[in-house]
């Protein structure tokens, strides 16, 4: 008999996260992704060095938030 | 006459052969009816996938409304709006001219985004770009749906008129491929209602790295170009105008480099998402040559056409992803990819060109979230 299977993904869950990296000691954090962000847009002070940070990546990962 | 009743009752009575002769009716009423069994199966499973894909294309087209309601701060009711435009058709130009039929269908392309864009800017109230460019890419999501749908239908519904059973079992046989690209098209409305970077953004992510912090000019319609410098060559960096979910006109901003800026690149380097063959990686990246860049073709054209008038060569690196990875929130494996691309970027820069020299570096690619 012919036949054919759906081959939709299994639904998995995504947590989009934002990651701010500071120019000048290279020093990246990362956070929960929040409405308005985008890539190279200004994000918080970096602990470190006190420099203003950049955001440069933006992504999806299975993982949970951080609570 | 009478021996033959005789018989008949004796074979009558034993179960085995009872059960032999009905077995042998069901091998011959297959024999003779399978393809209409057949047709009632395909019936069957792509009448499931029609129910699916109708719950799709009624979420996409109730997301937009949504989105355009409370983000885009529609004055009155977009509904009837909406619905009207689900059905707006692009007639593309004849095929048999001659003469060329690119620079007809860039027309009627560009006259369709043209279109589709004052239509949402009558309905938006808050003219933030943004929004105004995610709502264009959410109605052309729920339009897509909507005319997966109504093919769909189309054949599902001649088929059963007609019980063509070579109809049905092709349908059939597509349904699969059909449901896992309208599945893709129904996640994407999530990701552009949230403005999240794309899969098919690492082109753009990539470009602007180089830009950031310089000066950006518009060199044609959502495209902008910057320059920068690196080990002594002189890097035209293109890419779709962000965070708006634009793909640009990567075509034309490079012709106008060339021939309207007058820059002599030594080479074009182009980076796109590219889609990857089942039991590839996600976030693999593989160099070539040629113009890396989807769609219709009108942009492909345009950069091949320069890139061999003026003879210089184009380099192509591709971030390998699924079709829904392309149109959804960027994978952590897209995302991490793109260090080494800087780093292959680099190194191509420094191989192909030489110091003192102009290079044209073209992100491809919805540029949703990335900036420059
Ligand atoms: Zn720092």
């Amino acid at each position: 008999m012919i036949s054919s299977r759906s081959v939709v993904e299994k639904k998995v869950k995504y947590t989009v996260f934002t990651i701010e990296e500071c120019p000048v000691c290279g020093q990246k954090t990362k956070r929960e992704f929040q409405p308005g962000d985008y890539v190279t847009k200004d994000g918080a002070k970096c602990t470190k060095c006190g420099n203003q940070t950049r955001i440069s990546l933006i992504y999806a990962e299975t993982a949970k938030p951080p609570k | 006459m009478s021996g033959i009743g005789v018989s008949l009752l004796q074979i009558g009575l034993d179960l085995n052969s009872i059960f032999y002769v009905v077995s042998l009716l069901v091998f011959v009423a297959y024999g003779l009816y399978a393809p209409r069994i057949q047709v009632w199966f395909a019936l069957n499973e792509i009448g499931r996938g029609l129910t699916r894909l109708k719950v799709m294309k009624d979420k996409a087209r109730k997301e937009t409304i949504d989105y355009l309601t409370t983000t885009g701060k529609a004055s009155g009711d977009p509904t009837e709006r909406v619905d009207q435009f689900l059905d707006y058709i692009t007639i593309m130009p004849v095929d048999i001219d001659p003469n060329g039929i690119v620079g007809k269908i860039d027309h009627v392309v560009t006259t369709r985004d043209e279109r589709v864009r004052q239509e949402v800017g009558t309905i938006v109230g808050d003219k933030n770009p943004v929004t105004v460019s995610v709502s264009e890419n959410l109605l052309e999501a729920a339009t897509a749906l909507n005319t997966i749908h109504k093919i769909v239908r189309h054949f599902y519904l001649l088929g059963k008129k007609t019980s063509s059973y070579f109809m049905l079992v092709q349908l059939q046989m597509l349904m699969p491929m059909i449901i896992q690209e309208a599945d893709a098209l129904v996640s994407a409305v999530d990701t552009f209602k949230l403005a999240q970077p794309l899969g098919d953004g690492i082109g753009a992510v990539i470009a602007s790295r180089y830009m950031v912090g310089r000066e950006k000019q518009t060199i044609a319609k959502d495209t902008v170009l910057a320059v920068n410098e690196y080990k002594g060559r002189k890097l035209y960096v293109v890419k779709a105008e962000g965070p708006m979910a634009y793909v640009g006109q990567p075509g034309v901003g490079i012709r106008h480099v060339i021939e309207e800026m007058g820059v002599k690149p030594s080479a074009i380097i182009m980076i796109d998402a590219a889609l990857k063959l089942e039991g590839e990686k996600t976030g693999e990246i593989a160099e070539g040559v040629g113009a890396a860049i989807g769609g219709i073709g009108v942009e492909k054209y345009q950069i091949e056409e320069v890139a061999a008038k003026h003879k210089i060569p184009i380099y192509a690196v591709l971030v390998k992803q699924s079709i829904l990875e392309a149109i959804t929130a960027m994978r952590k494996e897209i995302a991490e990819a793109s260090d080494k691309v800087m780093t292959l970027l680099n190194r191509v820069i420094e191989e192909k060109t030489k110091e003192g020299d102009d290079v044209l570096i073209a992100g491809i690619g919805n540029t949703l979230g990335v900036s420059q």
